[in-house]
């Protein structure tokens, strides 16, 4: 092989005959370079874009999320269940919820929202939603206070004879929600759950008047638009199960194996459960984004499949070029198979220092783009104000195979060409 | 197979689609002789009768259409590509009317090729590169470039890279064919002496009478026929 290698090298590196022969090898590199370049900068941008939506679901979310099967909700000892299922291997923490749907109205405006409540100590624990509070504050959902009457309430009720009074339910809500109904913090607004009282007049549903104390804002629509917060004793209150819980939340020390986790809690859970996680519940955003890495990823091997057809070309004019210098090396008893690597290699140098400097310009600049940030985007449109970029040692493995791969089946038919050169016939007729 | 260093029996050569008519073109036929070890032998004829075809045959460079060759006791018609490789880099030296020097590489690194080639380690072939080179009164020449040498250097370089390895037998086709007359004498001679010094068995094919004549033995290709 280094009889190859000397003759590959120095073939590579010698001004040629025929100039348009260097001019193509030029472009060959450069093209495999731009190709590399652009994958690597591009799976960047995708996986950067991919870790920071998944690190904001994930800040949104729960790991793991348990049920009832039959949706009927937990009651009666399910602190003691929660306490179990909290202390079993690979779950960090774990946190009661009750959801319900509720229409949350201020005056004229209204919007349909999904009521969760929750103890927050625990909560904070196993989700980041409440750090997301941007206006107003979260703390104030600790546990009920009993305020002491000091006069005249700002509703006209007189307490001066010394009577206690349950302050107004803190609710927390997301800012699309507040927006919509027109809202800021410590406007009240009022919470009516369909899940009412059988009167003689029919189905009255119950309503709270609630305090909003703080105001989040993820990043997900999904969220900011339809999800408030409410201490779980209130949510309870308000739809008359004074001890039930819809589902527990689990934060687990292995995201990636929150299926496997989820798994192991529903079966300590016992039958009746049914456990789902983040991976589940976001299945067609994560496979969207995988499908257009992939459509991307194609699209730009193209430029390295341009790029190999150039190599192609080049080293074809190069096997007319060396016609007699093969015949004369094979008169000397160089074998058809090392003319063939001689090429193949040639090929492969191309393609190797493309790639190289394909990969270096490609991280240098995936590396300032995450560095510097000088990509600016519109928050308010992508929920985050600079593009971000997360190069991955494993895509360069991909791409670097991707790139000699695609470049030694360009070599295949010029040095399968080179070691077919008959010397007799080469040389006759000179 | 005798002593003889290399023997020829009923060789044919014809290319399909050649002739006239794109019939078949008979180059020669039933050729039979044999060239004894040590012998200096050329073979002289008009252009086109076949002598560069009956040294490719030689060489293993080509295959006749009938009839057989021993080289050195080899059947050239039993060997693989491969094998007939390995006959051309370690039985016999080729020398072509047109040096064929690669211009990428030095003088010593064009001898040095068929050891390099082989796998012998570099420093070594380069080694005995320079010192083949010295043979040829080229020593001090050794680190030019093809382009940076006349004519009957270029051919002296071609000829110490076809008996860089210590072949036994050295097939010269025209080797002073591209020459002037005091160049080919030149060349002409050292491949004389080189022959003698190293013990050669060498067959040559040149349109010089005057070459030809001061060999050991001369064949004529004629009418499909050595004479």
């Amino acid at each position: 092989m280094k009889f190859e290698l000397f003759i590959a090298a120095r073939y590579l590196r010698a001004k040629r005959r025929q100039a348009v022969i260097g001019v193509i090898t030029a472009i060959s590199v450069a093209g495999v370079a731009a190709g590399v370049a652009s994958l690597v900068i591009a799976l960047a941008i995708t996986n950067g874009m991919r870790r920071d939506l998944q690190e904001r679901l994930l800040g949104s979310t729960a790991h793991v999320l348990l049920m009832r099967q039959a949706g009927d909700g937990m009651r009666g000892d399910w602190r003691a269940l929660l306490a179990r299922l909290g202390s079993l291997p690979h779950v960090t923490a774990a946190a009661p919820g009750l959801y319900e749907q509720v229409l949350v109205s201020r005056g004229a405006r209204s919007g349909g929202a999904l009521i969760k409540g929750i103890i927050p100590a625990d909560e904070k624990r196993v989700s980041d939603i409440l750090q997301s509070v941007k206006d107003g504050s979260a703390e104030e959902l600790e546990p009920v206070q009993t305020l002491p009457c000091s006069g005249v309430l700002d509703t006209g009720r007189d307490c001066s004879d010394g009577s206690q009074v349950v302050a107004i339910p803190p609710i927390v809500i997301g800012k699309d929600l507040a927006d919509s109904l027109g809202a800021a913090v410590g406007d009240t607004v009022l919470v009516t759950s369909p899940q009412g009282d059988l009167t003689p007049l029919g189905l009255v549903p119950r309503y709270q008047r609630c305090h909003i104390v703080g105001i989040f804002a993820t990043g997900f629509y999904q969220y900011d638009s339809s999800y408030a917060f409410m201490r779980l004793e209130d949510a309870q209150k308000l739809f008359s199960e004074p001890d039930l819980v819809s589902v527990m939340s689990f934060k687990v020390d292995d995201l990636y194996k929150a299926d496997v986790i989820g798994r192991e809690i529903e079966k300590a859970a016992g039958a009746g459960f049914q456990a789902t996680n983040w991976m589940e519940q976001n299945r067609e955003l994560f496979r969207a984004l995988k499908l257009e890495q992939i459509v991307t990823f194609i699209v730009l091997a193209l430029i390295v499949c341009v790029a190999a057809l150039n190599i192609l070309i080049a080293l074809t004019m190069m096997v007319m070029e060396k016609t007699k210098d093969i015949a004369v090396m094979m008169s000397f008893g160089v074998t058809q198979a090392q003319v063939r690597r001689v090429f193949l290699l040639q090929g492969l140098m191309i393609s190797v220092i493309g790639t190289a400097i394909g990969l270096v310009v490609g991280y240098a600049a995936s590396w300032a783009g995450g560095h510097y940030r000088f990509i600016q985007l519109d928050p308010s449109v992508y929920s985050i104000d600079y593009l971000p970029f997360a190069p991955r040692l494993l895509d360069a493995l991909i791409v670097s195979a991707v790139s000699l791969g695609v470049s030694a089946l360009a070599t295949l038919y010029p040095s399968g060409s080179a070691a077919n050169v008959l010397p007799a016939e080469a040389l006759r007729y000179e | 197979m005798n002593s003889a260093a290399i023997h020829a029996e009923g060789l044919r050569k014809a290319y399909a689609g050649r002739g006239l008519g794109h019939g078949e073109l008979e180059l020669f036929a039933g050729l039979s002789f044999t060239v004894a070890q040590g012998e200096m032998v050329a073979i002289v004829g008009q252009s086109g009768a076949g002598k560069s075809s009956l040294l490719h045959l030689l060489a293993a460079l080509d295959k006749p259409t009938a009839g057989e060759v021993w080289v050195g006791g080899i059947r050239l018609g039993g060997l693989s590509n491969r094998q007939a490789a390995e006959f051309r880099n370690r039985d016999v030296g080729y020398v072509w009317q047109f040096h064929y020097l690669m211009p990428e590489f030095t003088a010593v690194e064009n001898v040095a090729m068929p050891l390099l080639s082989r796998g012998l380690p570099r420093g070594e072939a380069l080694a005995k590169a320079q010192q083949w080179l010295g043979e040829v009164g080229l020593g001090d020449r050794s680190l030019h470039r093809s382009g940076e040498l006349s004519g009957g250097e270029q051919q002296r370089v071609s000829l110490a890279r076809a008996l860089v390895t210590e072949p036994k037998v050295l097939l010269a086709d025209e080797p002073t064919g591209d020459l002037d007359g005091k160049t080919a004498e030149a060349v002409f001679g050292l491949i004389r002496s080189l022959h003698q010094a190293h013990g050669l068995t060498s067959v040559l094919v040149t349109h010089n009478a005057e070459f030809a004549g001061r060999c050991d033995r001369v064949m004529t290709l004629r009418d499909r026929m050595l004479v």
